[in-house]
C-alpha cells in the first residue's frame, strides 16, 4: 500500500484528499501538514512514498518546499495540487524542479487517484 | 474542471509524460526569442544595448519595450515590427510536441478539440463593471469567472444582480479575503450570510449536511473556494500574458457597522443570490479612484 503525505493549509482540502486516498483500497493517507515546513519534517519522520502538495500555503510555499525536498532526496515523489496549475509559468518551474505531476483545484477524485497509483 | 493551458491538460490527464512536456518546453525557450533576443537577432540593436536597458529598469518601472524606446534605441515602429516577427515565429506548446515526435500532427488536433471541450465552461462572457478601473477587462474576467465556478464548483442556481460602486462594505456573516498583486492589484473578497456559508461549505466538503461541522471548517471552506477561483482568475490571466500572484486567503469577521473602504480606492460589490434570504456578495477593492461613480 503506497503512503501519501498530504500538504495543504486548507483543512476543507485536506479532509477531501484524506477521503479520495484512505478510500481508494491500496493508498493510505498517513499525515497531514500545513506548510512547507511541516512537509520537510514529516517527510523525514515519516519517509511516505508520495507527497500531495499545493503550492500557495502561509510559510514556506510549496514550491520552495518542492525545491528543498528535492535537494534532500532527488527521488522524491511529489504532485502539486493546486488552483494554480493553469499558470504556465507554475506549472512548468514545478516540473523543471521535480515535480510529477501538476493537478488542478478543483479535482475529482480520479485524477487524484489516476495520478498517484502511476506513481 | 480547471481553468488550464493546453500542456497541462495533456500531462495531466496522462496523454503526454512529464519528461516529453520538459523537452518541448526546452525547445519553446531555444526557439521562442524573447523582445532583446529578438530585436538583436533582428539586427536592430546589440546585446550591449539590451544588458543597458535591463539594469536601466532597475530603476525605472517600465516593460523593456517601453524602456526602449522611451531612450531612443529603437522607435515605436521598429518595436512594432519585433513583437509582430515574435508573434509570428511563436513556437506553441502542441507544435513542439510534434517537432519532439511525441504527438503527431492528427494526435495533436484531436487533442486540440479535446482540451477546447474541457474549457468550454470558461469561455469569457461580457460583465459590465459599475465603475471606471485600472485592468478593467481582466477584473471583468474575476467576476465572469467567479459566477461560473458558483455555477461549477458550488452547484448553486443564482441571479447575479448588477454591480455597483459601493463606500462601504456592508456586513454579512463572515468574509474570505485574498489579495491579489503583479498585473493585478486589488482585494477579492465573498462575502456570505451564515445559510450561504453552509451552501458554499456542502460543495466544497461534498458533504450532504455540514450542520455538525466546527466553525473553522465552515469558514476554512469559503476560503478555499475563493483561493481556487483567483488561482483559475490567475491561470485565464496568464493566458493573455498578465501574471497575477496571489496570496493565501484570510477570513474576516465584519463588525455590525460594515467595513470603510480605503482611502484611495474603488469599491465594487456584485450581489448573488442564491436563495431566499441568504446573502451573497463579490467584493472588488481596487487600488484608484473611479473616473465616473
Amino acid at each position: 500500500m503506497k503512503r501519501v503525505l498530504v500538504v495543504d493549509d486548507s483543512l476543507t482540502v485536506a479532509r477531501q484528499l484524506e477521503k479520495i486516498i484512505n478510500d481508494s483500497g491500496d493508498l493510505i493517507c498517513i499525515g497531514l501538514a500545513k506548510n512547507g515546513v511541516e512537509a520537510i519534517k514529516m517527510n523525514h519522520m515519516e519517509t511516505p512514498d508520495i507527497i500531495c502538495m499545493d503550492m500557495n500555503m502561509p510559510g514556506m510555499d510549496g514550491l520552495t518546499a518542492l525545491r528543498s525536498l528535492v535537494a534532500l532526496d532527488k527521488n522524491v515523489k511529489v504532485v502539486m495540487v493546486t488552483s494554480l496549475g493553469g499558470v504556465g509559468d507554475k506549472f512548468s518551474e514545478a516540473l523543471k524542479l521535480g515535480a510529477k505531476n501538476v493537478i488542478s483545484k478543483p479535482f475529482e477524485a480520479e485524477d487524484i487517484l489516476g495520478t498517484l497509483r502511476k506513481l | 474542471m480547471a481553468v488550464k493551458f493546453f500542456g497541462q491538460f495533456l500531462v495531466e490527464k496522462g496523454i503526454v509524460s512529464r519528461e516529453a512536456i520538459l523537452a518541448a518546453m526546452e525547445l519553446q525557450e531555444q526557439k521562442n526569442l524573447k523582445l532583446g533576443a529578438m530585436a538583436v537577432a533582428m539586427g536592430y540593436l546589440t546585446t550591449a544595448d539590451i544588458n543597458r536597458a535591463h539594469k536601466a529598469q532597475f530603476s525605472k518601472d517600465m516593460k523593456l519595450g517601453e524602456l526602449l524606446v522611451a531612450s531612443g534605441a529603437l522607435n515605436a515602429q521598429q518595436l512594432r515590427e519585433i513583437i509582430t516577427r515574435q508573434k509570428e515565429a511563436h513556437l506553441f506548446i502542441g507544435e513542439a510536441l510534434v517537432l519532439v515526435g511525441t504527438l503527431t500532427g492528427r494526435q495533436l488536433q484531436q487533442c486540440l478539440d479535446e482540451f477546447k471541450l474541457d474549457q468550454a465552461p470558461y469561455v469569457s462572457d461580457r460583465v459590465e463593471l459599475p465603475a471606471a478601473v485600472a485592468n478593467a477587462k481582466t477584473w471583468e474576467m474575476v467576476v465572469d469567472l467567479t459566477y461560473k465556478m458558483v455555477t461549477r464548483i458550488l452547484g448553486l442556481q443564482f441571479k447575479a444582480e448588477k454591480g455597483r460602486s459601493v463606500s462601504r462594505l456592508e456586513t454579512n456573516y463572515m468574509m474570505a479575503a485574498l489579495d491579489l498583486s503583479g498585473d493585478l492589484q486589488g482585494r477579492y473578497l465573498l462575502s456570505v450570510s451564515a445559510g450561504a456559508q453552509k451552501m458554499v461549505a456542502r460543495a466544497m466538503l461534498k458533504e450532504e449536511s455540514v450542520e455538525h461541522e466546527a466553525a473553522v471548517i465552515l469558514e476554512d471552506s469559503v476560503m478555499e473556494f475563493i483561493n481556487v477561483v483567483c488561482g483559475n482568475v490567475a491561470a485565464k490571466a496568464s493566458q493573455t500574458g498578465e501574471a497575477v500572484n496571489i496570496n493565501p486567503p484570510v477570513t474576516i469577521h465584519p463588525p455590525a457597522a460594515g467595513l470603510p473602504v480605503p482611502p484611495g480606492h474603488t469599491a465594487l460589490c456584485f450581489p448573488i443570490h442564491v436563495g431566499e434570504g441568504e446573502k451573497m456578495e463579490l467584493l472588488l477593492v481596487i487600488p484608484g479612484v473611479s473616473l465616473r461613480q
